[in-house]
């Protein structure tokens, strides 16, 4: 028998008590059993009471004790902001130094490539012996400033291939950077479905009008894009379909 | 031939304009986004545009659909050069009047046959 089975029947049995009373016309013992049914509302009703504020408390309570959500929101979240940025700082001055050396070295390999041909030519010249004494002359003191050139500018290439070997350092550094970023993601994510948990509530999903043009950025791997195409050769295919 | 080339990251920007100077177009020029694309290209100096799709301030979608409203520079031809790559996307850049779509990351390669085709076509249609 549940406590308010037991608080019915009391109820019930105050009731009878006062119909019978005053049918018989004594009025105080009504008026006794009239007071005794008021109080026994006020009980069910402190009852309520005293359920919800524990609920609510005890909401409360675990709030606090998950403190976690304020260090998130307060702290690591800009924290990340930061972090990322300067992921896409260093990933920038990567891309820039690499950019810079391959700018630097075509023109070298260029010119040696350059007069490596014409030198050819002439020394096929020779070679046929259609060169004359001056000729050839002039033939040596290209070739030996070529190799002379060629032995500065191999050095000068060596120097910005090491570089671009150097410039990929970054991957490390904004590896470990993301790394810790997703782990914060995921401890984020934690948190809100404890919070919507505590919330009890039906999370309504908001219908936000969804633009089918609206720039999404790159699709990434294992991330499900609706109505992507899968890559150049779709693009070709799409638009020549369109009558490109 | 002068080539405008718009995207907000200046790496793809030089990646680009050294893959077309190795198609020997040597004349080019750079812009952030579309808004500071427009005016340049009002001026008329520009025969060709390279664009990416999504840039903060105007994004590229707007700067075709823009460039296509100018009657002085109605006829550009325009290559979109992106990440972007939903079908409704390619649809409304080809709607728009797009006359090339690459999809990065592309190639060297890629890109000459585009840049090709859209010449040709030009040429075949004059």
């Amino acid at each position: 028998m549940t406590v308010e089975t037991v608080i019915n029947d009391q109820v019930l049995a105050t009731a009878e008590r006062l119909i019978v009373e005053m049918r018989c016309g004594n009025e105080d013992q009504a008026a006794k059993a009239l007071d005794e049914l008021v109080r026994a509302r006020e009980v069910s009703l402190f009852q309520e009471l005293g359920k919800l504020t524990r609920e609510f408390h005890d909401a409360l309570a675990s709030f606090r004790v998950d403190s976690r959500v304020s260090d998130l929101a307060e702290k690591d979240i800009p924290d990340a902001r930061e972090r990322l940025n300067h992921v896409i700082t260093m990933t920038q001055n990567a891309a820039d130094r690499t950019m810079s050396a391959v700018e630097h070295s075509l023109p070298l390999v260029e010119d040696i490539a350059n007069v490596a041909v014409n030198l050819r030519a002439q020394w096929q010249r020779f070679q046929k012996r259609e060169m004359n004494a001056q000729e050839f002359r002039e033939l040596a003191k290209s070739i030996d400033l070529f190799l002379g050139t060629t032995e500065t500018k191999s050095a000068d290439l060596k120097a910005k291939l090491n570089d671009v070997l150097l410039a990929q350092d970054f991957q490390d550094l904004t590896g470990q950077i993301i790394k810790r970023v997703i782990t914060l993601v995921e401890d984020v994510e934690a948190n809100l479905v404890n919070l919507i948990k505590l919330s009890s509530q039906k999370v309504v999903p908001v219908n936000n009008h969804h633009d089918a043009i609206k720039a999404e950025g790159p699709v990434v791997p294992g991330v499900k894009t609706d109505g992507a195409v899968s890559g150049q050769d779709a693009v070709d295919d799409l638009l020549l379909s369109l009558g490109f | 031939m002068k080539i405008l080339i718009v995207d907000d990251f200046s790496t793809m920007r030089r990646i680009i304009k050294n893959l077309l100077r190795d198609l020997g177009f040597n004349n080019t020029a750079e812009a952030d986004d579309g808004k500071t694309a427009l005016p340049m290209l009002k001026t008329g100096e520009f025969q060709f545009l390279v664009t990416d799709w999504n840039m903060p301030g105007m994004q590229g979608i707007d700067l075709l659909k823009a460039v296509r409203a100018e009657e002085n520079i109605k006829t550009l031809p325009v290559l979109m050069v992106t990440a972007e790559q939903k079908r409704e996307q390619i649809v409304a850049a080809a709607e728009a009047g797009v006359n090339g779509y690459i999809v990065k990351p592309f190639t060297a390669a890629t890109l000459k046959e585009k840049i090709d085709k859209i010449f040709q076509r030009i040429e075949g249609g004059a």
